[in-house]
């Protein structure tokens, strides 16, 4: 049996699911996060695997494009779930660095 | 690719999943279990804990890591570049240094607002008392 | 590169040296924003002025195709178009940003030392905004997107300690980058199917369904509707609207309007520019599918705005269902961008005006405007009162004010093309009907607004004079949501042209 590209397709397209269904369903702020870059990376997964199928080379330009898109993404997504976090119990966090000077 | 190449990787798994299973049952089935509270502590000398051990880090080690994937990340399409940078010739140099020009401003930027200050609260006290002319406590 | 291949690209140019400059002259000069206001404003009115030179370079020597990679052998997809659609697009772009900056200027004024921030990023979201019209990519567009999109999510929480404002960017960010990752699976799965991620250029999209019978659309078809539920997710068209009521609500009511206006802009150019040129040849495949978006939208934005004690998130459900109205013209294909531009460059001042005189009276920074907040506001502001009934007459669509004229276009062109499904020459028909009925029902909650503000204050005390710039961008809104409502013609004779190629 061989491994063709329809595999890799198939692959992605259930990570991609899980994705979605964990920002959908789940409901802790991280764990949403980490389902949207499981579907980014799926995506990624899908630009490489017919890019290579196809003999172009774009699709593995653009997956370079998406990782950083995605890297620009979580670090403003996390700097927001930090801000929400810190604001939320502010007093305890205060205590936290006072504590450790 | 054949299906069929992928089988050793798939024997490595199934051996190693195998092996930690069969460890964790062989431990259970032999060791002697008698818990007493001690035994259950994390640590069964030295400080009792206090608290939960995931506790919250300090909010500046996220702005580093935050700090640090961004200009991580952006570096790759520096890689892009040097694998063809003759072809691309002294256009794709004139690009390349633009877009490190600002990085390096942004970098400048958060430098400048302060965002790479790590202890701002401690720095400012000491600043304050040195205003008021009591080093000799600082020190 | 040739002398003159910077034309193309000047609008994002102009508006990257800006953002970098705000940044770069609050760092030297100090953060005073007399120092890197005035940069700001020259970012914004030069790059409509880009919008303007496009706009006759297309006019005298047509459209084009620009940043083909040379010399490199795989390539030969262009990275950027200059076009009808992109030059209107940018002229509207950058006099709508500029106005949507001038109603923000008192937030800037609040938010202190991060003033300059928050420029930079409306500079730089208006740039990600135009990439996505400028350009025949479909990873380009994504791009552009993303650097509107992750900017809007700071922008919408930049008043952090405020918790509308936090929680809007969360739920902004969340929703918002699970429709960019269903958007870019779109492009991936187009790009399986058809082997190209160019709409059109060598070896485009275009061609392969020129040269190509698809006798298996199913990834295709998959693709398509991906891209489309991202767009819809944007431009906040229902079922896809969701965040957009939370988001008005939270984010800072100086920055919502600038926010709300130019995504709608550029969400729908995109559209056109994706399937309106892109996938013309599957326009049977997709029109039906854009006349449902547009039903639900026109419907659940109607009646859920009635049941709203918020003017802010009435505001967003009014532009839900006015995302339907837009989506009603794109029905007829590439056909409908010109009512789609005429539709919403009008209604994009009107947003800006609106959300503009609602933080003159609840304050730039305020994340919740509840309607008692406008009570009395024609005897406690004349000035505002009197701006505000006209912005709110151009959203509800009455006569000899632009939501009329942009509506009954948007309707005309929806029958005017034949339609597939269900298979007939009068185009969407029902949809109209449905429009029209819509449009009365709407009158209901517009007009709550306006009786609101005609009602006799209480106790509350004289509104305090805004500033000049808010003034001038609310001034400057309800003068166009008139003017091109009494004579619409110029407008419509210049969308004529704003076609992509």
């Amino acid at each position: 049996m061989t491994v063709t590209v329809t595999w890799y397709l198939v692959l992605a397209a259930a990570l991609f699911s899980m994705g979605a269904a964990g920002v959908l369903i789940r409901r802790n702020a991280l764990i949403m996060f980490m389902s949207i870059e499981l579907m980014l990376n799926s995506v990624n997964l899908t630009f490489v695997a017919v890019s290579k199928h196809l003999g172009l080379i774009e699709g593995q330009v653009a997956a370079l494009f998406v990782m950083v898109i995605a890297a620009a993404e979580v670090t403003v997504g996390l700097a927001i779930i930090v801000a929400i976090f810190r604001f939320r119990s502010s007093a305890n966090v205060d205590e936290l660095s006072e504590l450790r000077g | 690719m054949e299906l069929s190449d992928y089988l050793p990787i798939a024997l490595m798994t199934l051996l190693g999943i195998g092996f930690a299973v069969a460890s964790i049952l062989v431990s259970k089935l032999l060791a002697p279990s008698n818990p007493t509270p001690e035994k259950l502590a994390p640590y069964e000398c030295g400080i009792v804990p206090l608290q939960d051990p995931v506790e919250r880090f300090p909010v500046k080690f996220y702005l580093v890591a935050m700090l640090f994937v961004i200009f991580d990340v952006e570096i790759i399409f520096l890689f892009v570049w040097a694998v063809s940078y003759k072809e691309f010739g002294w256009a794709g140099l004139g690009a390349v240094v633009v877009f490190m020009l600002m990085l390096i401003e942004t970098l400048a930027y958060v430098w400048k607002r302060g965002a790479l200050e790590w202890n701002v609260a401690r720095r400012q006290r000491y600043r304050r008392i040195v205003a008021e002319g009591h080093l000799e406590e600082a020190a | 590169m040739q002398g003159g291949a910077w034309l193309p690209i000047a609008f994002e140019v102009v508006l990257l040296v800006g953002a970098l400059a705000v940044l770069l002259v609050a760092v030297v000069a100090g953060r005073d924003r007399r120092f890197w206001g005035p940069a700001a404003g020259l970012a914004f009115a030069g790059a409509a002025l880009a919008g303007v030179l496009q706009w006759r370079e297309v006019s005298t020597s047509g459209a084009g195709l620009f940043f083909t990679a040379q010399g490199v052998s795989f390539a030969k997809s262009p990275m950027v178009v200059m076009d009808g659609l992109s030059a209107f697009g940018a002229i509207v772009l950058g006099l709508v940003g500029f106005v949507g900056f001038l109603a923000a200027w008192d937030l800037v004024a609040k938010v202190g030392r991060r003033g300059p921030e928050l420029v930079s990023l409306l500079l730089l979201s208006l740039a990600g905004l135009h990439m996505m019209m400028a350009t025949p990519n479909l990873v380009v567009i994504f791009l552009g997107l993303e650097t509107a999109s992750i900017s809007f999510y700071v922008v919408a929480g930049f008043l952090r300690r405020q918790k509308g404002s936090a929680e809007s960017s969360f739920k902004y960010f969340l929703l918002g980058s699970l429709a960019s990752a269903l958007f870019l699976y779109g492009v991936a799965l187009t790009f399986a199917a058809t082997g190209s991620l160019t709409l059109y250029g060598g070896n485009s999209i275009r061609d392969f369904f020129s040269s190509t019978i698809v006798t298996q659309p199913g990834i295709l078809l998959a693709g398509m509707a991906l891209m489309l539920v991202g767009i819809a997710f944007k431009v906040s068209a229902a079922p896809f609207h969701q965040w957009a009521p939370d988001v008005y609500q939270g984010a800072p009511t100086g920055a919502v309007g600038f926010m709300a206006a130019t995504v709608k802009i550029a969400g729908f150019a995109a559209l056109a520019r994706i399937f309106g040129a892109g996938l013309v040849s599957q326009v049977d495949t997709w029109t039906p599918i854009v006349a449902v978006l547009a039903a639900v939208s026109m419907v659940v934005g109607t009646v859920l705005a009635l049941v709203q004690s918020d003017v802010k998130r009435m505001l967003a459900y009014s532009g839900v269902a006015h995302a339907g109205y837009i989506l009603t013209a794109m029905t007829a294909g590439v056909a409908g961008v010109p009512a789609m531009w005429f539709y919403v460059s009008t209604y994009a001042f009107m947003v800006v005006g609106g959300f503009a005189v609602l933080s003159t009276v609840s304050g730039s920074d305020s994340s919740k405007v509840p309607l008692d907040d406008l009570k009395g506001l024609v005897k406690r502001s004349p000035e505002m009162g009197w701006l505000m009934t006209f912005v709110v007459l151009g959203m509800s669509g009455m006569p000899f004010f632009a939501g009329f004229v942009a509506k009954v276009f948007s309707f005309v062109t929806a029958t005017a093309v034949p339609a597939p499904w269900p298979a007939n020459d009068h185009g969407y028909l029902w949809l109209v009907v449905l429009g029209v009925v819509m449009s009365v029902v709407g009158l209901a909650f517009y007009f709550r607004i306006i009786g609101t503000m005609f009602s006799t204050p209480d106790d509350q005390a004289e509104l305090q004079e805004a500033g000049l710039p808010v003034r001038f961008a609310v001034i400057v809104s309800a003068v166009i949501t008139v003017a091109f409502g009494i004579v619409p013609w110029p407008l419509i004779e210049a969308v004529r042209d704003a076609f992509p190629i």
